[in-house]
């Protein structure tokens, strides 16, 4: 008798399952809810620290760039793909006057944003839509790498280091 | 106007020309050859819509949007995939066996495509209402396995091969279930015409809200292994057969089988619909619509196949000896127990036979 009992109490519990199930998907099915982005009509901005494209800062207030041309990103950039020339001015200070970066052999690696220390290279997320029709194109000198940095993504002055004060708290109880 | 009405007059119209251009003598070819051209219409039409609505059914339950692209909301979307199907190359196998080869697709469209013969869309508006409406749907949609079968036999092609197996393995299991649940109908209303099953529920409650409801779930599930389809795939599994039966069809015949596929959804829905749901008649509290009966039907029908589709994208896929067991120690069971207890039923109302 139990055995029987056990049989159709399966049946029902199964069976009521199943109905969870299709409650479920009927309920995501009703709702229309999509979370599709159809790509070339609509796009997302991509976080702000996203390595979609290297740009070359151009400071708008003294009309130049910022790049002194200490060649610290030619002499970090593992592939050799950046090449620039620059000229020491009537003041005596650097100038850059060309600058190349063939993305074609560029890795994105990043050495060359990290090892600039005059803040002249940067990455940018807002143009990550790089592929070009000739192979030529992706050679980009400072006029196409030319990047005017908006006031809401200047860079915040370094906050000093917080000395940790309290003790440790007590690793071993 | 009623949809027999409708249908009367165009007969007698068409009737009427043959008539005056003095072909009255082939008025018995020319009817059933026009039933069938419109019931081939209809259905192509329906199974481009289906196919359509299943796309769009998934993705909404997966929170995505479907086909969208292909004229508005992505409706044309299967007219071009029909179009690519039949302009693709139709790439066949060396060491085929080829009659089987050429015969299977054909046979597996047309054996459930025949089973549409005898389904009432509205009172009256039916090709055919065979007095053994019901038995004859069940043995011509069979034919599905022989399809299968030789399809997979004569790919020369062992995936295939084990997909016609395990095929032939499952309809004959879930045939058992399929006509054991109708039985009960068959005892209650004592016909086998599918316009006589509804007329009886016209008079009576639909068989859906009676203790038959049991009968209906048994149904539709046997309904859903007989059809190939999903959490039944196993003769189709892409994860374990790659196509299974119909790994070495390209083309036009593969379109064949992908569409008999859809007619044996419909054509047992339909069933289901006409069996259970009262086919033609209007929903109880809605009766004061006056919707002609082709909508009530087409809109119960939608409902059904939304039902089997649901099926598809909610449940995994059972494991062989899973479906077998499944088969064999639930659902034949419960079947028989159904006919047992309407048979006692209506012994005692009746008072003995």
């Amino acid at each position: 008798m139990g055995a029987i009992f056990q049989y159709f109490k399966n049946i029902l519990v199964g069976f009521w399952n199943l109905i969870l199930g299709l409650s479920v998907t009927t309920k995501y099915f009703l709702s229309m809810k999509t979370n599709t982005q159809q790509y070339p009509e609509e796009k997302l901005p991509l976080p702000a620290r996203s390595r979609s494209m290297i740009k070359l800062i151009y400071d708008g207030d003294k009309d130049q760039f910022n790049c002194v041309a200490c060649m610290m990103c030619a002499k970090a950039c593992p592939n050799s793909c950046i090449k620039l020339e620059g000229v020491r001015d009537a003041g005596g200070k650097r100038r850059m006057t060309t600058f190349k970066l063939d993305f074609s052999t560029c890795i994105f690696c990043g050495y060359c944003v990290e090892a600039c220390g005059f803040d002249a290279l940067t990455f940018v997320s807002e143009e990550y839509e790089n592929s070009v029709y000739k192979r030529g194109s992706l050679l980009q000198d400072e006029q196409a790498m030319k990047w005017v940095r908006p006031a809401h993504l200047a860079p915040k002055p370094e906050e000093p280091a917080k000395v940790e004060t309290s003790a440790p708290a007590a690793a071993g109880a | 106007m009623t949809g027999e009405k409708i249908i009367q007059t165009i007969a007698a119209f068409i009737h009427q020309i043959l008539g005056a251009a003095g072909l009255s003598g082939i008025i018995f070819i020319i009817d059933p050859v026009l039933c069938a051209v419109a019931m081939f219409g209809f259905i192509s039409l329906f199974v481009m819509f289906l196919v359509w609505m299943e796309r769009k059914v998934s993705a909404h339950m997966q929170s995505r949007i479907g086909p969208n692209r292909v004229g508005i909301f992505g409706l044309l979307q299967t007219v071009a995939d029909a179009v690519k199907l039949t302009i693709k190359e139709d790439v066949k196998p060396i060491h085929r066996d080829v009659i089987p080869y050429t015969i299977a697709p054909i046979l597996a469209f047309v054996a459930t495509f025949a089973g549409m013969v005898v389904i009432p869309f509205d009172k009256g508006i039916v090709v055919q209402d065979l007095n053994i409406g019901l038995l004859y749907i069940i043995a011509i949609t069979s034919f599905t396995v022989i399809a299968i079968l030789s399809a997979g036999w004569s790919s020369n092609n062992k995936f295939a091969l084990l997909g016609g197996f395990r095929s032939a393995a499952q309809i004959v299991s879930y045939e058992v279930p399929l006509v054991l649940s109708l039985v009960p109908i068959i005892m209650t209303t004592g016909t086998l015409r599918l316009g006589g099953i509804v007329d009886y529920q016209a008079g009576h409650r639909w068989f859906i809200f009676s203790q038959q409801a049991i009968a209906f779930f048994i149904f539709i599930t046997a309904a859903t292994a007989e059809a190939n389809r999903a959490p039944f795939d196993i003769p189709e599994a892409e994860s374990e057969l790659i196509g299974g039966f119909h790994t070495e069809y390209s083309g036009v015949k593969f379109a064949m089988f992908f569409l008999g596929e859809y007619i044996a959804v419909i054509v047992s829905s339909a069933v289901a619909v006409t069996v259970f749901l009262g086919g033609w008649l209007p929903l109880p509290f809605l009766g004061f619509l006056h919707l002609p009966g082709f909508v009530w039907f087409m809109a119960k029908l939608i409902f059904v196949i939304y039902l089997i589709m649901a099926f598809r994208w909610t449940f995994p896929r059972l494991r062989v000896d899973q479906l077998m067991d499944f088969g064999w120690k639930v659902l034949i069971p419960i079947a028989i127990l159904n006919v047992l207890a309407t048979g006692f039923v209506i012994l005692l109302l009746e008072g003995g036979v």
